[in-house]
Formats: structure tokens, sequence, C-alpha cells
């Protein structure tokens, strides 16, 4: 029932893939300049591809969100979605999957390839490779939900990303120590948590901005 | 489904994502999470410290305090009553610092000896004035 | 029991009847402001005793603990407020929430400056990167990122309404700031006041500590009204009483 939006949101991406290739382009090409600026020492790059790897991932989380929204309000197709009798949770729901498959699940393809670059052990990679779609996950419904509320600004570029930025940081606290990998057991629970909490509370806090970002459009 | 179906099928799903939440945030707190070791956990090799660097945290044991001649290097024990660890450390001690009080130490173990980087004071969720301390201490004599 | 005071408050307080009560009582605000905070000062740097272990450098807690309390109480009263405005569109609710942003920024700003100030000599570090002093900056970015948002929004209800949920979604912040020192073995000490049994702090010192909060309190409170009067004037421009009022 709620397919066809998101065959729609993924028709858009595929039909524009500048918008997800862009922010998958710089996640890499960032990546890269770490070893570049800081040196290519293993034990350094391997101590720092935790947190380099989730921050950038962030940042290009961050990138991508900023179209959710701003093309379905300009063609009116944002107030199609509200007048129609389908909840609008599904409707959100939609968003952060098409937004997950578009910029989530090619950093998890990217993943083996930055730790090489990287230098981190195959354990770590693997951690990573857990932690990826959990973390990236959280990332989308926040995007989701920070576009949803800054919806009523559509003059404010990247308010909705100012938004997402701390309430993201939780995640990228628990992925990186997860993938930092002493004890990953307790922030990998606190991750799973962080999504579950986010899957619960953000698609009905963000159908409820959109529906008063309407009275305002 | 009628909208009051809908309704019922989405306080059914935030109870359940509710619950899931806190039992997976139950879950990791079971696991260790800290922010220091302690030094029985360090001793028993808990903690896998070889080759990285961690923190310890406990109390600098009495007597424990030795001043090198020549240097600003420093010795101490970090004790939780049960265990110690000896720290070596170059540098400022923070105010608070002396024998009998909490520390949190950062560094990495060589020759058998903790190398300290950094050492933080850890002080007690107690305010009182020096003259009640002194009237406190009075009665624990007493008693003993 | 704490959503139907908010609720009575609320509908009692039409904009213009809010406006006079504002006005009336700004002067008793500040009276009571000075009367709360020049004791409190005075009980803080000088008539309070130095503590057993941290000698005199104990006495930035007047200042630190606080703003401490402020910055977590503000939080909650907008998002209170916020709830208020979203269930029975209050609209004196909406001001007063959006109103109270710039305080709890400032206060939660203050927290994290006093804090560090007392970390350098007592702990031996500016800043740690433990779960209490993370927290407390992320409920900066909150508070700033709240405010970015309801200044960028030109629709009114809109801006109340998208703030109000931003605010309700940051609501998991505040348990994760009061616990966090219970849960983790962070460097930050327990909580001495807010705790099970008694405070665990002398007579002499909790005084000016409370008078220090209280003033703090009023402190607030002045600044909201005023700051709530100022808003509601410029939305209200149009109306009858707004044009009376600025007249």
């Amino acid at each position: 029932m709620k397919l066809p939006l998101l065959r729609r949101d993924l028709l858009v991406a595929a039909r524009r893939p500048g918008e997800w290739l862009i922010p998958l382009a710089f996640f890499t090409a960032t990546v890269a300049i770490f070893p570049l600026a800081i040196g290519t020492r293993p034990e350094t790059l391997r101590t720092i591809a935790p947190g380099v790897i989730w921050t950038v991932a962030l940042l290009s989380s961050l990138l991508s969100q900023d179209m959710l929204f701003r093309r379905d309000i300009r063609d009116g197709s944002l107030e199609q979605l509200l007048l129609s009798p389908r909840p609008l949770i599904l409707a959100v729901l939609a968003k952060a999957v098409a937004h997950w498959l578009a910029c989530g699940l090619p950093l998890i393809v990217l993943a083996p390839l930055l730790a090489a670059w990287m230098q981190l052990p195959a354990e770590q990679l693997l951690l990573l490779l857990v932690t990826l779609p959990l973390g990236t996950a959280v990332f989308s419904l926040l995007a989701v939900f920070a576009e949803a509320v800054a919806a009523g600004a559509s003059r404010s570029r990247f308010l909705g990303g100012m938004l997402a930025l701390p309430l993201c940081m939780p995640a990228v606290i628990f992925a990186a120590a997860a993938v930092a990998g002493d004890a990953p057991a307790a922030p990998l629970l606190l991750l799973a948590a962080c999504l579950s909490l986010a899957i619960t509370v953000l698609p009905l806090a963000a159908a409820g901005a959109l529906r008063a970002s309407a009275q305002g459009i | 489904m009628t909208p009051r179906q809908q309704r019922m099928v989405l306080v059914l799903f935030i109870l359940a994502g509710a619950a899931l939440t806190v039992g997976l945030t139950v879950a990791a707190f079971r696991q260790n999470l800290l922010f220091f070791y302690t030094p029985s956990q360090i001793v028993a090799d808990e903690a896998d410290t070889a080759g990285r660097t961690f923190r310890l945290g406990g109390l600098v044991a009495e007597d424990s305090l030795q001043k090198s001649a020549d240097s600003i290097e420093v010795r101490f024990a970090v004790t939780d009553t049960a265990q110690a660890v000896t720290v070596s450390y170059s540098g400022v001690l923070p105010d608070l610092f002396r024998e009998g009080q909490g520390v949190v130490v950062r560094g990495s173990w060589q020759d058998g000896i903790m190398i300290a980087d950094e050492v933080l004071a850890k002080h007690d969720e107690n305010y009182m004035p020096p003259e009640a301390q002194a009237a406190i201490e009075a009665a624990k004599t007493l008693e003993q | 029991m704490g959503t139907s005071v908010y609720a009575t408050l609320g509908r009692l307080a039409s904009p213009p009847v809010f406006y006079r009560i504002a006005e009336a009582s700004r002067i008793w605000l500040i009276g009571l402001f000075l009367l709360l905070f020049i004791p409190g000062i005075y009980g803080a740097l000088i008539g309070a005793p130095p503590d057993y272990q941290q000698g005199e450098g104990y006495r930035i807690i007047f200042v630190h603990v606080p703003a401490a309390w402020m910055s977590l109480f503000i939080y909650v009263n907008m998002a209170g407020m916020a709830a208020v405005s979203l269930i029975w569109r209050g609209k004196t609710a909406a001001i007063c929430a959006r109103a109270s942003a710039p305080a709890g920024a400032a206060f939660t700003a203050l927290t994290l400056a006093t804090g560090s100030i007392w970390g350098k000599p007592m702990w031996g570090t500016w800043w740690v990167w433990d779960a209490r002093l993370t927290s407390e900056l992320i409920l900066l970015f909150i508070y700033l990122g709240y405010m970015a948002l309801v200044a960028s929004i030109p629709d009114r209800r809109t801006a109340a309404a998208a703030g109000a949920i931003l605010l309700l979604v940051g609501l998991i912040n505040i348990p994760v700031i009061h616990f966090s020192v219970d849960w983790w073995n962070t460097l930050h000490q327990p909580a001495t006041i807010a705790k099970f049994g008694a405070p665990s702090i002398d007579k002499a010192m909790l005084m000016p500590l409370l008078l220090m909060a209280g003033s703090f309190m009023v402190f607030y409170l002045a600044v909201m009204a005023t700051m709530a009067q100022a808003l509601l004037l410029e939305q209200e421009a149009s109306s009858q009483w707004a044009k009376q009022a600025a007249s």
C-alpha cells in the first residue's frame, strides 16, 4: 500500500543520480583526505578509522537530506500527501526508507574499500558492517524528522542539518565505540536501542511537523 | 482499516517500540560500560589493557607517593582497597591530588608500571567546612 | 497534576491578560531577584565556610549548580509549554516557550563555562568527554537549533508547532543528563542535593546555594516575561489591545 510512494522516491533518485552520487563521492573522497593529511602510519590510521568513517558517514547523510521535502513542497505533492486518506506516518516511513536506500546502503557497499584504506583489520570491518546499517538507519530517520520540522523554513538551507546534527551524536558515539572494539557488546546494544527509539518516535513526530508546516506553506 | 483500527495499531507499535528500547538499554547496562577500570579489574586481567591506552580509577594509596629527586616524575599507587597498581607521572598534579583522594589516571603499561599521561582528581559529593571534617575524623578515632 | 496546571494557565492567559500580568509583575520580580541574589552572593563569596577538601575554590558551585538546574528546568518547562501549545493551541504557551529559549541557552553555556573553570584546578583539566559533560553540550546545541528553527520559519503558527515538536523529541536528552553520573562512573561527582536521603552539604553552604537558585529562577521568569511581552506585541500588532499597550 505504501509502495507507490517509495517507488516514486526511488524513481526520482534514479532520474537525478547527482543527488545521491554526490554525497557518496563526498564520503569516499573525504575519508581519503585523512591518510593524506595525517600521514599513512598504519597504527594511527587504525586508531582514528572508526571515528573518521562515522563522522564522514554522518556528514554525507546531512549533505543529502536537504532535498527530502524541498521538491515536494515546491511542486505541491506534499499537499497531496497531506490530503490523501492514507496515514501520513507511512508516507514518512517511505521517505526514510528511500533516503536510506539512496544514501545508507551505498556506504555499506563501500565499507570494505574504506576499511582497506584505513588499515582496519577484519574483525573491526565486521563490526563496521554490523553498525553501519543500524547507524545509517538512525541518520535517515533523523534526517526525515529534521527536514519535516524545518519544512516551514524553506528559505534557510542547512537548517534541517543543524537540527539533526546534535540528535545524531549518541548514534555516532555508540557506533564508533562499537567499531573501536574493546568491548563492542554494550555500545552495539545501545546503538540498537537508539534505532528502536528513533523508529518508534520519529515518524510520528515528523508526520506531526509536516501537518503543522502545511498551515504556513 | 478503519481509523479506529489504525490508531490501535499505532498505539501497539509505540508500546512495542518503547519496550524494545528499554529492553536493549537495560541489556547494555548489564555489560561493562566504563569510563575507567578499577585496580581489581586490572589485576584480574578483565580489562585486556596490554599495549593500549586505558583509564584507571581508584584512591591514591596512603604513604605511596614518591617524588623523584632530579625530575618532576612522581610515583604513587592507585588502590581500590583490595588491589593496587603503581603509576608513574611526569607533569603538574591537580590541586585536589593527595593521598586517600580519588583519581582517574589515563596511560599505558611500560615494564609493569602504568605510565600516566593524564591524572585527574575526582572529588566526592560531600561539602562541609574543615571543622566539621575534623569533628567526623575525631568521632571515627573515638570509635576505634 | 503538572499538565492540568499548564492547561489552566494556558487557557486563563489570553494574550492581553498575560501582557498585563507581565507588565505589572516585572518590578516585583526584579525586587524579589535582588532580595534573593544579594544575600545569596554574599553568603556564597563571604558567608559560607571553605570546603574541607576543595578550600575556597568550591565557591563556584554557587553559580555552577543553580545554572545547571536552570538549564534542565527551563528545558522541561519549555517542553511542557510546547505540549500545551500543541494540544490546546495555547497562543501564550507557545510564546512563553519561545521566550524561554535564550535564557535556557545562556544558563547551559554558563554551566559549561563555570564547570570548565572549576574543572581545571579541581580535576586537573578544562574538559573531559564523559557522559555528563557531553550530554550538557548536546543540550546547548538543541537550544541553539530550536532558536534557529523558530527564528527562520516566517509563519507564526508553523514556527510554534515545529518548535514544539523539536522540543518534545529533544526531551529524551534530559534524563540522560541527570542520571549520567549514576549510570556511568564518570569523573563528575554524583548528585549532592537531588538524591534520596539528606543532602550531603553543610547547612551554612546549602542556604546560599538555595538563595542563588531562587534568584536564578526569578531572573528567568523576569527575562522570559519581558521577552514574551515583546513577542506578543510583535505578533498581535494589528489587534486593538496591542495598539493600546504600545502607545
